[in-house]
C-alpha cells in the first residue's frame, strides 16, 4: 500500500518538476553561450564565477543585483560600476597596503583599490615572480587581488568574454571576445557578424531601456545561435544550466533535509506517528530534488555523475540518503530518517565549500576524460563511500541506543543486523570500486597497483571492513565493538576521500587546501572521542554502580 | 610426532587469527607507508614497506614488510580451503568469492617478480626498439673509432658502487668508481683543476644535492677513474644523466666516450613515431587528449597505429601507454610508458569469479532473507 503512495507521488513530482522547466522558456540574455576555461557555458554562469571570484557570492546581494544584470550593467555605465563595492579583500594587511580603512563588511570599490594597487607595481612584480608555494597568505591574497583588477577591466571592454564562435565552427578552436575580433580586422562569417549585430542591438536597447528592441535583439541572437552545427552548443543545455543556477536545487533539497531533522526532532517529544511520516515525506521530497539536480548536471556536460570532488561529495550524500530512505521503509522507526537528514546535511554544506572555488562544472584532465571508467570505478567507489557512511552512522546509532536503553536487546539486534547488512553491502562496492580502480589504472597508466596514496585509502577501508566481518563472524569480536569499529570507519572514509590530497604526492592529488585539512583533524578528533565515549560510557557507569 | 607438530602447524596457519593479525599489521603498514611517502616519496616508501619482506623500523627494529605479510595471507587465506566444515553447498557462493581473493594475491605475486616497466621516449621521425627504465642506470662505453657502427660496452648498476673495481677489455684499463651520485648539482670551478681532472671535470665540480621525493626527478652522476691506458687517458672523469657533450678518451689506439644512462631494455620490433598530437580544451592549459600516431615496424614491415590515453598499443606481451610527451623543443617528443607484466589478467579474471560467488550466495541466501523481512 505504502509503495503504491510513493509511487503516485514520485509521479506527480516528476511531472511539477518537468512544468517548472518547461523548454518553452523565452530565450534571454542569461543563456548567451560564452566560451570559458575549456567549455561553452551561459553567460550567466561566466558572470556567478566571476562575481564569486571578486566579491565572495554569485550575486550582489545589498543591491539586489544579479550576476548578469551587474556584468551588462559594469559594460553600459563603467563609471557606476567602478564606484560599487565589489571587491571582497579578506586580508587586513593588504586593506591596510592599499592605504584604505579596515571595515567590517570589508568590501571596496575598483575605484577604491586601484590607486593602491599601482603604488605597489614593483612587490607585485617581486611576487609575481615567486612560486606560488612560496608565497605568503599576504602575497597571495594582493596578487590575486591585482589580478582580479585587471580581469575587472577587461570585463568593462569585454575583451575576456569570448563570445564569437570561430569562422569555421571547429569543436576545439578558441572563440574570441568582441573586442578581440573587431581589432584583428577578419572579415567577419555570416553567424559572426550576426551575432556582433544582436548584441550591438541588445546592449544598445538596454541602455535606453527599450523592453521590446532588447526582445527582437534576442530572438535574432537564438536564431543564429540555434542555427550552428557545434554538438558542443546547444541552446537547451544552456537554458537548463541557466535555470539551475537561478533554482539552485541543492540548497533546496537542504532545506527539506533540514526541516526533516527538525520535524524528526518534534517526533521524540509529542505525536511520534504523525511527525515522523511528514519527516519522511520531507525527506524523500529534499532527496528526489537532490536527484533532479544530479541528472540534471549530468545531461548538461554529458557525462556521469563523479568527476570531480565537489561532484563526489553531491553523489556520495545521494547515496546516502537513497539507502537511508530504504532504510526508513523498512523500519519505520525515525533511524533512517534521522541519518538522512543529519548526513545529508553535513554532506551538503562540504559540498558547499567546494563549490565555493568557482565553476563546478569543470573541465577534465585527459586520463579523467574517459565515461566508461567514470561510470564504472569512481561510480561504484563513491557508492562505497555512501554506504561505507550509512553503516558509520548506524554504528553511532547503535552505540546510543545501548547508552540509552540496553534492555531492549530486540531493537539492538535488529540495529545490529542492519549494521551488518549494510557494511556488507558497503564491503562489494568498495572492492569491487577498488579493483575495478585498479583495472582503469591497468588500462591507462600500465599498472594495476601502484600504492599511489589514493589507492591506497581505498585499500584501507576495504581492509578495515574485511577485518570487522571476519572478526565478527569468526566470533573474535561481540556487536558493540563491531559497531564500534563501523563507526570508526568513517574516519577512514574521510582520510581516503580528503585526506590522501593532504599528501600531495602521487597520480590523484588535487583539490586540496588548508581549511580543508583543518576540518578534518577537528572531524577525526571528534569521532575518536565521541565513538569511544559512547562505547566505555556505559562499562564505565555500571562499574561506578557496583562499586 | 612429526605429524602431530605438522598437525599443530597447519592448524595455526589455518587458523582465522592470522588473517586478522595479518589484516591488522597491513592496515599499520599502509597506512604508515602512505604518510611517509610525503618525505622519502612514492617509490622509496613502496620499497621500503610493500615491495620488502622485512624493514628495519628506527634503524635497528626489524618489522615484517608487505610481501611476507601478503605471502602469509595468502598461504593462510589457501590453508583455509582444506576446513572439512567449509565445503558444503550453502557455503559454495563464499567459498568462490575467497578462491577470487586468493587468485587476486597469486596475480599480485606474480606481477611484484615477473613485471618490467620502463618508458619509451621517441622524437618525432625517430625510431627506438629500448626501453628506458625508471630507476635503474647504466654506465656505457662507446667505441668510436669502427667503421660504420658504434659498439657498445654496457655495465650494469649492480657494478656502480662507491669503491668497486673492474675492467671492462681483458687486459685493458680498470675503472674505479668514485662516487655515484643519485642527484647531482654542477657547479663551475673557482680555480683551476688539478691535471688528473679530465674533460667536464676540468671546467665544473659535480656536487650531491637532496634527492627529490619522486625519484624520477633526480638527476643521477657518476665520478670514476681510469688507471692503465698508459696514453695519457688516465684520469678522473664526471657524467651525468642527460650530458649533451662526450669526453673522449683512447683505449689502445682505439677512441672512445661514456654515456651514464638509464638502463635499457630491447624490444624484438621498432616503433617510429610519425606524429604527436596534443589537443587542450580550448582556450585553457587543461589537456583533453594526447596521442601518438605510430608505425609499429617488425622485420621491416611498418603497421600504423594510434596510441592514446586510456587505450595503449599492445603486442608481444609488451604494452606501451601514452605516459606523458616532452615539448620544449620544436620536435615534439612521446614519452610511452612501457610495461611487461605476465600477471595482468589475474585481477580481472578474479574480480569476476568473485563476482560470480557472490551472486551465487545471495542466491543461496535469498529465501533466508526474504522470510526474515520485516511485515
Amino acid at each position: 500500500m505504502r509503495l503504491i503512495n510513493i509511487k503516485i507521488f514520485v509521479t506527480h513530482f516528476v511531472l511539477l518538476m518537468s512544468t517548472i522547466i518547461s523548454p518553452l522558456s523565452a530565450f534571454e540574455i542569461e543563456n548567451l553561450p560564452v566560451q570559458s576555461e575549456g567549455r561553452i557555458k551561459p553567460l550567466d554562469t561566466f558572470a556567478r564565477n566571476h562575481l564569486l571570484r571578486f566579491y565572495g557570492k554569485r550575486e550582489v546581494k545589498e543591491h539586489q543585483l544579479k550576476a548578469t544584470d551587474w556584468l551588462l550593467d559594469l559594460i553600459l555605465d563603467p563609471e557606476k560600476g567602478r564606484d560599487l563595492k565589489i571587491f571582497n579583500i579578506r586580508n587586513p594587511e593588504v586593506v591596510s597596503s592599499l592605504f584604505l580603512d579596515w571595515t567590517t563588511d570589508h568590501k571596496y570599490s575598483y575605484n577604491e583599490i586601484i590607486d593602491g594597487l599601482k603604488n605597489q607595481l614593483d612587490l607585485i612584480n617581486a611576487i609575481d615572480q615567486k612560486d606560488n608555494s612560496d608565497r605568503s597568505a599576504f602575497e597571495k591574497q594582493l596578487i590575486e587581488l591585482s589580478q582580479n583588477a585587471i580581469i575587472f577591466e577587461e570585463l568593462i571592454y569585454m575583451k575576456n568574454i569570448k563570445l564569437i564562435p570561430p569562422g569555421l565552427l571547429d569543436e576545439n578552436a578558441v572563440w574570441q571576445s568582441p573586442y578581440d575580433f573587431i581589432i584583428s580586422g577578419v572579415t567577419p562569417a555570416y553567424h559572426q557578424e550576426e551575432i556582433l549585430n544582436s548584441l550591438q542591438k541588445y546592449l544598445a536597447a538596454r541602455f535606453q531601456k527599450n523592453k521590446s528592441e532588447m526582445n527582437s535583439a534576442l530572438t535574432s541572437f537564438e536564431k543564429v545561435v540555434s542555427e550552428l552545427p557545434m554538438s558542443s552548443l546547444d541552446v537547451k543545455k544552456l537554458k537548463d544550466e541557466t535555470w539551475m543556477n537561478e533554482v539552485e536545487l541543492f540548497v533546496k533539497s537542504l532545506a527539506f533535509y533540514i526541516l526533516s531533522f527538525l520535524l524528526i526532532g518534534i517526533s521524540w517529544m509529542v505525536k511520534p506517528t504523525f511527525f515522523r511520516n511528514i519527516s519522511y515525506l520531507s525527506l524523500i521530497i529534499g532527496f528526489l530534488i537532490h536527484g533532479y539536480g544530479i541528472l540534471l548536471r549530468m545531461q548538461i556536460m554529458g557525462r556521469p555523475p563523479v568527476s570531480t570532488l565537489y561532484e563526489s561529495v553531491i553523489f556520495v550524500s545521494f547515496i546516502l540518503l537513497l539507502l537511508a530512505v530504504t532504510l526508513e521503509y523498512f523500519r519505520s522507526d525515525g533511524l533512517g530518517v534521522f541519518i538522512g537528514s543529519v548526513g545529508g546535511s553535513i554532506l551538503h554544506f562540504v559540498g558547499f565549500s567546494y563549490a565555493a572555488d568557482g565553476d563546478t562544472l569543470g573541465m577534465l584532465v585527459a586520463v579523467l576524460d574517459s565515461n566508461f571508467w567514470l561510470a564504472t570505478h569512481v561510480t561504484t567507489i563513491t557508492i562505497g563511500y555512501g554506504a561505507s557512511l550509512v553503516a558509520g552512522f548506524i554504528g553511532h546509532l547503535y552505540l546510543i541506543q545501548n547508552i540509552l536503553d540496553p534492555s531492549n536487546s530486540k531493537k539492538l539486534k535488529s540495529i545490529f543486523n542492519n549494521l551488518f547488512g549494510m557494511t556488507l553491502f558497503a564491503l562489494f562496492f568498495t572492492l569491487f570500486g577498488t579493483i575495478l580502480g585498479g583495472i582503469w589504472a591497468d588500462q591507462s597508466w600500465g599498472r594495476f597497483w601502484g600504492w599511489d596514496p589514493k589507492e591506497n585509502g581505498a585499500l584501507l577501508i576495504v581492509l578495515w571492513q574485511l577485518l570487522m566481518i571476519h572478526s565478527r563472524l569468526a566470533g573474535i569480536v561481540k556487536p558493540p565493538i563491531f559497531a564500534l569499529g563501523m563507526a570508526l570507519n568513517n574516519i577512514i572514509v574521510a582520510l581516503a576521500w580528503f585526506g590522501v590530497n593532504l599528501l600531495q604526492v602521487g597520480l590523484h592529488s588535487y583539490g586540496f587546501d588548508d581549511g580543508v585539512a583543518k576540518n578534518l583533524y577537528l572531524f577525526i578528533l571528534f569521532e575518536i572521542l565521541f565513538c569511544f565515549g559512547l562505547y566505555y560510557y556505559p562499562k564505565i557507569q555500571s562499574r561506578l554502580q557496583t562499586s | 610426532m612429526m605429524i602431530n607438530n605438522l598437525d599443530k602447524f597447519l592448524k595455526i596457519i589455518m587458523s582465522p587469527k592470522v588473517f586478522s593479525y595479518t589484516l591488522i599489521w597491513l592496515i599499520i603498514l599502509v597506512f604508515f607507508g602512505t604518510i611517509a611517502q610525503k618525505d622519502i616519496g612514492l617509490y622509496a616508501s613502496q620499497m621500503k614497506y610493500f615491495s620488502s619482506f622485512y624493514f628495519l623500523f628506527l634503524g635497528f627494529i626489524p618489522l615484517p614488510g608487505g610481501r611476507l605479510v601478503l605471502l602469509l595471507m595468502t598461504v593462510n587465506l589457501f590453508s583455509s580451503m582444506f576446513k572439512r566444515n567449509l565445503w558444503q553447498l550453502k557455503k559454495i557462493g563464499i567459498i568462490i568469492v575467497h578462491l577470487g581473493g586468493l587468485l587476486l594475491l597469486v596475480g599480485g605475486g606474480l606481477t611484484a617478480y615477473f613485471s618490467s616497466e620502463g618508458n619509451m621516449v621517441i622524437a618525432e621521425g625517430e625510431t627506438s626498439n629500448y626501453v628506458d627504465d625508471y630507476h635503474n642506470m647504466e654506465l656505457a662505453f662507446v667505441n668510436n673509432s669502427l667503421k660504420d657502427s658504434l659498439e657498445y660496452t654496457v655495465v650494469d648498476e649492480a657494478l656502480l658502487y662507491e669503491g668497486s673495481r673492474f675492467q671492462i677489455f681483458d687486459e685493458g684499463p680498470e675503472i674505479y668508481i668514485i662516487s655515484n651520485i643519485k642527484n647531482v648539482r654542477i657547479e663551475n670551478r673557482i680555480s683551476p683543476a688539478d691535471t688528473i681532472y679530465k674533460g667536464l671535470l676540468e671546467k665544473f665540480v659535480l656536487l650531491p644535492k637532496k634527492p627529490e621525493p619522486e625519484n624520477t626527478q633526480n638527476r643521477p652522476a657518476l665520478i670514476y677513474k681510469i688507471e692503465g691506458t698508459s696514453n695519457g687517458s688516465d684520469g678522473i672523469y664526471g657524467l651525468f644523466l642527460g650530458q649533451g657533450l662526450n669526453d673522449p678518451f683512447k683505449i689502445k689506439g682505439q677512441i672512445f666516450h661514456s654515456e651514464y644512462r638509464r638502463e635499457r631494455t630491447y624490444v624484438p620490433f621498432n616503433i617510429e613515431l610519425i606524429d604527436f598530437e596534443k589537443i587542450m580544451h580550448p582556450g585553457t592549459n587543461i589537456a583533453k587528449s594526447f596521442s601518438s600516431d605510430v608505425n609499429l615496424i617488425e622485420n621491416d614491415i611498418p603497421r600504423r597505429t594510434l596510441i592514446k590515453m586510456n587505450e595503449p598499443l599492445r603486442h608481444k606481451g609488451y604494452t606501451f601507454f601514452q605516459a606523458s610527451f616532452i615539448d620544449d623543443s620544436e620536435i615534439e617528443t612521446t614519452v610511452l610508458a612501457t610495461v611487461k607484466n605476465y600477471g595482468r589478467l589475474f585481477p580481472y579474471i578474479s574480480s569476476i569469479i568473485m563476482s560470480v560467488g557472490l551472486l551465487i550466495h545471495l542466491l543461496v541466501m535469498l529465501p533466508k532473507m526474504v522470510k526474515g523481512k520485516p511485515k
